[in-house]
């Protein structure tokens, strides 16, 4: 039996999938002061459901795959460790200047950001090496161990070490490590040249002060995890998601931490590609992520998962990068708990502030005061205040009605109906950006893309979306309210590894890059018969970082084969630059010769079979169609139907209005969409043209 | 009122087509960009983004930018695509052409403009597509873009194109290529750099072709005569909330060869909040110079804008409908005025336009508190100069301009500075340099790079901090050109605030022993020896001893400001322990205050 379980802002998603492939979902509230106890509850609910104890269902696992935000959470609240940054004499503002830019130029209202670690925690080390590896000036031990011994005095709690070259000459990074364990014992450290191996030195700077920040945090995090599953039975294995959307064990992850870093909304592109080829063969698609506090907008884009290779923590320039490439994943605060509030002009405005898993929206009753999208969508009639969570959760629809009132319908001077549909409104539009935004840069156009909607708030404007950005097809798969954890259990286990040899075609150096071609498959055999045991198949892939002479931005360019051995081979790769530059880029020089930097190697290892994933009919729902009164623009208050998701029959087709309702999730119909159940399971809804 | 005008005011859009229609533009122009930074072949476009693209109407009016450079666009891409209109009046599909003549609305030599007419399927010129790239190389006499010293267009050398029709049915004109890789150095990074800003054109071309056959090419002039009205509106809202009366302010860019002297300038600004309008008056200042600094008639017109942009909400678009509410006063034959063909313009971008820009921003800070700037810092160090030499790392020769550090940014009424911004006219934009690259792409080792104490100005807003910099060739020697000012008059403070640290720059010998250079100048570098710069500092604005003692205390933990600064300029007590001696503190500020 496998899990997977996504810790969100709001919720704890399980997905359990037994050994006759059987899928099921569990849900639980995100427990901030304690996430381990949200993880333990959810398997507790599944445990009561499967009829076990805790301990016997536990037993039954071989493997537990978890996504979390505990990192991310812990940076944006500066609850990292306290860490030093090691530097190269003369360059001690590395994290300050970063790589200069600038969003809004006309905007003076927003401070330079701070840099990851202070001044006056950077320290200068005496040592220089040239960009060809020489050393120009050796490494002053002595200098270096007054310096951790300023380090100790400050009460530093992890150290970043990013030196000028390390990458092609890693000996001075390497002294420093045995002299941090030396002096500094039990005081965590990452080397840039381990850690993220690649050109420009504020990326891997940023890369290894981040990541070393994080060690103290998601080392006890982890181990915390693996030991209290263990205590409650569990013996198989622990994974955790990886920002690239694959899967790597837990002890690993405690040891370069930054890795998880987005680790939750990566995995959602993951089952997306799964649902967009299995139910409509598209192999386009926009996937929507609405939790209660984030909506994460992910592409799949000609049946692969597209990167970006600047990932900012924060908003571009104002925010650190992590120096690592990671699934295109846009994320806005805007979610069931998103706040709606109106400000001093009059504007409404909904989000970014959530009321998130504590207080929760008002309707909760869990002390919230302000007045949410789910408050709106209770006041709207689209979700039962008595089948929440399939009515494990009661909602009090009177609080939500006065929440609205006076938040939002007073203040505006709207009746109260108008005022909660404005709401979901503006949170729509504020959607529809984030998802424009992450298509134009990706060159994708939403018209020619499936939606695909997860996440438990996602069917309530879903199909809004869908025809405001005119997609012809909206799914809603079975398993939508836990679509990251869903896909977390169709993720491949990865490994990466990259190195830096500069050469250009006019001169290539066939055997220094095949060398280190040849090494880096090793490292993946290396994986594969280690964390990659036992698979049931494995790809390798490898990958040139080329560009044109004195251009600086390289772009990937898969290669063929595992070498390039020959002339042959070579001439393959110059022309499949020059086709994915034009590509990218509309132009090409198809006479001019290229320049190779980096060179990397992915390997991931499948862990399940390809067989359907569809969820478990529950055969206790009741189909009678209800009827409850619910708001629809254009059309007020009316008598609407509403139907069982599970037990929906894949001969009924549906025009809205109509909402169609499961334990986890409500799917809004608008007037004169179609929707439809697939034999899959999943919903699928043509929007209003 | 026409029957045809009548159909349009008729078709009026709707708050949401317009957001939409708004967005598409932005996309539009964010992808030419994206294009232009991946693609270009020179460190200054791919590493510093010094190039903009932006969408001009059949008519001529600027309708949208995307994060260009200030200095770029705000005012010229119209009168470049004018000028392509007047000499070119038969336009087709397929056509594009090279201009960057600072008589007909280039902004300098250097900034080769690539423009495209978009022509619809009847054959009407409806838009121009403009993508400006600033060159490594544009064929001066020294191997600069930045010919300080040039006493004319003809000393100066560059290749001057005013809107020459470079393709033709989408294929190059070869005439005109070969020319450019006769007279411009690297010509294959400059062949790379044309099919870069070419690319971006085109693609903004086949963007807005689709476009306009999606929702038709009325609805799109419709959305551009209501975008060019929102934007006035909002310009007006914010000219009304500003303090009104008239203001002048005077600054002084430093000697430079052909003006010994100096230049004094003089700026004028009214905010007539009654009208809502707001007036630069740019007139009284001296006629052209014989040297390189004298401004275009864009970028005079650009500068004073970005001073005026600067102090107004962010959120009013800068285009052709806020514009009107800005009437710029220029003479012909001035300094910052209307240059007259043989004079030269090869530094308009920056110096002067920057004093200009500034001291537009400052005058406006000085019409009332919260509003306006103080002045950001002066350039063009050494440490973004155009390097050149010859090298068997690079293969032969190399030119190209390095960015790695420059100027800090003005205080702004309730924010710190920007510290990477560069100077006025970039807003931050630019990316910097980093080390690793430089020391791959170039015979060269940087030796330091960071930012200096106590350089940002002083104020209840600290400007951003000058930047130390020192690198020098590892084969053979570099020939480094740069244009400081700056060494002499800092960046100015407003309201009480102070002035950022100066500019200096000096050649280290072996030995160790510095040795200074002249502001402006081609140095040269042997090998063995460093070039050090010293960047200028940006303004504070407001009194220092109105700053927040714990902001003050954080200034010092980290280094920006130092002990001595705390307690002289800040008027900041601190104890032995370094904790801040509060009653101290109040009496020395409240003295201070009085005085």
């Amino acid at each position: 039996m496998r899990f997977a379980v996504d810790t969100g802002g709001t919720f704890t998603d399980l997905v359990v999938e037994d050994v006759n492939g059987d899928v099921r979902l569990y849900k639980s509230s995100t427990t901030p002061d304690d996430p381990i106890k949200g993880v333990l509850d959810t398997l507790h609910l599944a445990a009561n459901d499967f009829g076990l104890s805790d301990r016997d269902f536990l037993l039954k696992g071989d493997m537990l795959i978890h996504g979390t935000t505990r990192a991310i959470n812990a940076i944006v609240t500066n609850n990292t460790a306290k860490t030093a940054f090691l530097t190269t004499m003369g360059h001690p503002d590395v994290l300050v200047f970063r790589e200069g830019g600038r969003a809004e130029p006309f905007d003076f209202t927003a401070d330079f950001p701070k840099p990851y670690v202070p001044r006056s925690l950077t320290y200068e080390i005496q040592e220089r090496v040239a960009y060809d590896g020489r050393i120009i000036e050796p490494l002053d031990e002595n200098h270096l161990i007054e310096t951790l011994e300023s380090i100790r005095q400050e009460k530093v709690e992890a150290i970043g070490v990013c030196l000028l070259w390390s990458i092609v000459n890693p000996i001075h990074e390497n002294k420093i490590g045995k002299l941090i364990e030396e002096h500094l014992p039990g005081i965590p450290y990452t080397l840039s040249h381990k850690i993220n191996p690649s050109l420009r030195e504020y990326r891997r700077a940023s890369s290894t002060v981040i990541d070393s920040s994080l060690k103290p945090l998601m080392g006890s995090y982890l181990g915390g995890l693996k030991e209290r599953l263990k205590d409650a039975g569990f013996d198989g294995r622990v994974l955790v998601v990886t920002t690239q959307g694959g899967a790597m064990d837990a002890a690993d992850m405690a040891k370069s931490p930054i890795h998880s870093i987005n680790s939750g909304p990566a995995m959602a592109p993951v089952a997306g590609r799964y649902y967009s080829s299995h139910d409509t063969g598209v192999d386009t698609a926009i996937i929507a992520d609405t939790g209660g506090t984030t909506f994460d907008v992910s592409l799949v884009r000609g049946g692969r998962i597209p990167w970006t290779r600047e990932t900012w923590i924060g908003q571009p320039y104002r925010g650190h990068m992590t120096g690592f490439p990671a699934v295109d994943v846009k994320s806005i605060g805007a979610g069931g708990g998103s706040i709606a509030w109106v400000d001093e002009g009059g504007l409404l405005h909904v989000g970014p502030q959530s009321a998130g898993a504590v207080p929760g929206p008002v309707c909760y009753g869990k002390g919230g005061t302000e007045a949410t999208v789910t408050d709106a969508s209770v006041v709207l009639g689209w979700i039962d205040p008595n089948y929440f969570l399939g009515g494990a959760m009661h909602l009090d629809h009177k609080a939500a009605l006065k929440a609205i009132n006076s938040g939002i319908a007073d203040k505006l001077g709207l009746e109260t109906k108008e005022a909660a549909y404005a709401v979901l409104k503006v949170a729509t539009e504020n959607m529809v950006h984030a998802i424009e935004d992450i298509t134009v840069n990706q060159g994708i156009d939403p018209r020619d893309a499936v939606l695909i909607g997860g996440g438990g708030a996602a069917g309530l404007n879903m199909v809004a979306i869908g025809q405001r950005l005119g997609c012809k097809q909206v799914i809603i798969p079975d398993t939508s309210a836990t679509l990251s954890a869903a896909g977390a259990l169709m993720s491949d286990l990865r490994g990466e590894y990259s190195a830096t040899l500069f050469t250009d075609t006019s001169n290539f150096d066939f055997k220094g890059v095949n060398g280190l071609l040849d090494n880096l498959l090793s490292q993946c055999k290396l994986f594969l018969s280690g964390p990659g045991e036992g698979c049931i198949d494995h790809t390798i892939e490898f990958t040139a970082e080329a560009r044109y002479p004195s251009q600086i931005w390289e772009i990937e360019v898969p290669l063929r084969g595992g070498l390039i051995s020959n002339e042959d081979d070579l001439a393959k790769l110059h022309s499949d630059f020059h086709s994915t530059h034009e590509d990218l880029f509309a132009i090409s020089d198809k006479q001019s010769d290229i320049e190779f930097v980096g060179w990397r190697a992915n390997i991931s290892c499948r862990l399940r079979d390809k067989h359907a994933f569809q969820l478990v009919e529950d055969c206790e729902v009741e189909s009678n169609q209800e009827f409850r009164q619910a708001y629809f623009d254009g059309v007020g208050f009316i008598d609407t139907p509403v139907h069982k998701f599970e037990s929906m029959d894949s001969e009924l087709f549906i025009t809205g209005p109509a909402i169609i309702e499961s334990s986890f999730t409500t799917v809004v119909i608008d007037p004169e969409a179609k929707a439809s159940k697939m034999k899959s399971g999943s919903l699928v809804i043509e929007p209003a043209p | 009122m026409s029957i045809e005008l009548k159909a349009k005011k008729e078709r009026k859009l709707d708050g949401v087509q317009m957001a939409v229609l708004n967005k598409r533009m932005e996309a539009i122009c964010r992808k030419m960009s994206n294009t232009l930074l991946r693609t270009g072949r020179s460190g200054v476009l791919n590493s510093a983004r010094d190039f903009s693209c932006c969408l001009v109407t059949g008519d001529n009016s600027l309708l949208s930018v995307n994060e260009s450079l200030p200095i770029h666009v705000l005012r010229g891409a119209d009168m470049m695509a004018a000028s392509m209109k007047e000499f070119h009046p038969e336009l087709r599909r397929g056509d594009a052409f090279m201009h960057n003549s600072p008589y007909h609305g280039g902004s300098h030599a250097a900034d080769h403009t690539t423009l495209v007419p978009v022509i619809d399927d009847d054959g009407i010129h409806r838009f121009t597509m403009v993508a400006k790239a600033h060159q490594a190389d544009c064929g001066n006499s020294i191997p600069t873009t930045y010919h300080g010293g040039a006493k004319d267009v003809y000393q100066e050398g560059a290749l001057i194109f005013p809107a020459i029709r470079i393709q033709e049915n989408y294929k190059d004109i070869d005439d005109i290529i070969r020319m450019c890789k006769m007279r411009i150095r690297v010509p294959d990074q400059w062949w790379g750099d044309y099919l870069a800003a070419l690319g971006a054109a085109r693609i903004g071309e086949r963007e807005i072709l689709a476009l306009g056959s999606e929702v038709g090419w009325e609805t799109l002039e419709q959305f551009a005569l209501q975008w060019f009205d929102y934007s006035e509106q909002l310009m007006i809202s914010a000219v009304r909330n500003m303090p009104g009366g008239t203001k002048v302010v005077h600054t002084r860019h430093d000697p430079f060869p052909g003006m010994e002297e100096g230049v004094d300038i003089k700026v004028e600004v009214k905010v007539d909040t009654e009208s809502a309008m707001i007036e630069v008056d740019l007139r009284d200042n001296p006629d052209c110079l014989p040297c390189g600094l004298n401004l275009s008639q864009a970028c005079a017109e650009t500068s004073a804008l970005l001073g005026v942009f600067n102090s107004v909400p962010a959120d009013v678009p800068t285009n052709q409908g806020s514009f009107r509410r800005v009437d710029i006063k220029l003479r012909e034959n001035c300094v910052v005025g209307i240059p007259k063909h043989p004079t030269s313009c090869s530094v308009a971008t920056t110096n002067i336009a920057d004093r200009v820009g500034n001291a537009t921003q400052r005058a406006i800070a000085e019409l009332g508190d919260g509003y306006g700037m103080a002045a950001a810092a002066a350039i063009i160090p050494p440490s973004i100069g155009v390097i050149s030499g010859s090298s068997e790392m690079t293969g032969g020769p190399y030119v190209n301009q390095i960015f790695l550090g420059w100027g800090g940014g003005a205080a702004a009424p309730h924010n710190d500075a920007w510290l990477t911004l560069g100077h006025i006219g970039n807003a931050g934009l630019s990316y910097l340099d980093s080390i690793e690259l430089d020391e791959m792409r170039f015979p060269m080792l940087v030796k330091g790079r960071h930012f200096v104490t106590d350089s940002g100005g002083a104020g209840r807003t600290r400007g951003g901090a000058g930047v130390f910099c020192e690198f020098g060739p590892t084969d053979g020697e570099m020939e480094v050109g740069y244009v400081s000012d700056g060494n002499e008059t800092p960046a100015e403070g407003v309201r009480g605030g102070g002035p950022g640290g100066c500019a200096n720059q000096f050649r280290r010998d072996p030995n160790g022993d510095l040795h200074p250079l002249e502001s402006c100048e081609q140095a040269i570098i042997p090998q063995g020896h460093t070039i050090v710069s010293y960047s200028c500092g940006g303004g504070g604005y407001g009194d220092p001893n109105e700053r927040d003692v714990n902001l003050v205390v954080d200034d010092l933990n980290d280094r920006w400001i130092s002990e001595q600064t705390v307690t002289d300029v800040y008027g900041v007590i601190l104890n032995d322990d370094g904790s801040v001696d509060i009653n101290a503190t109040d009496k020395v500020r409240q003295h201070n205050l009085k005085k």
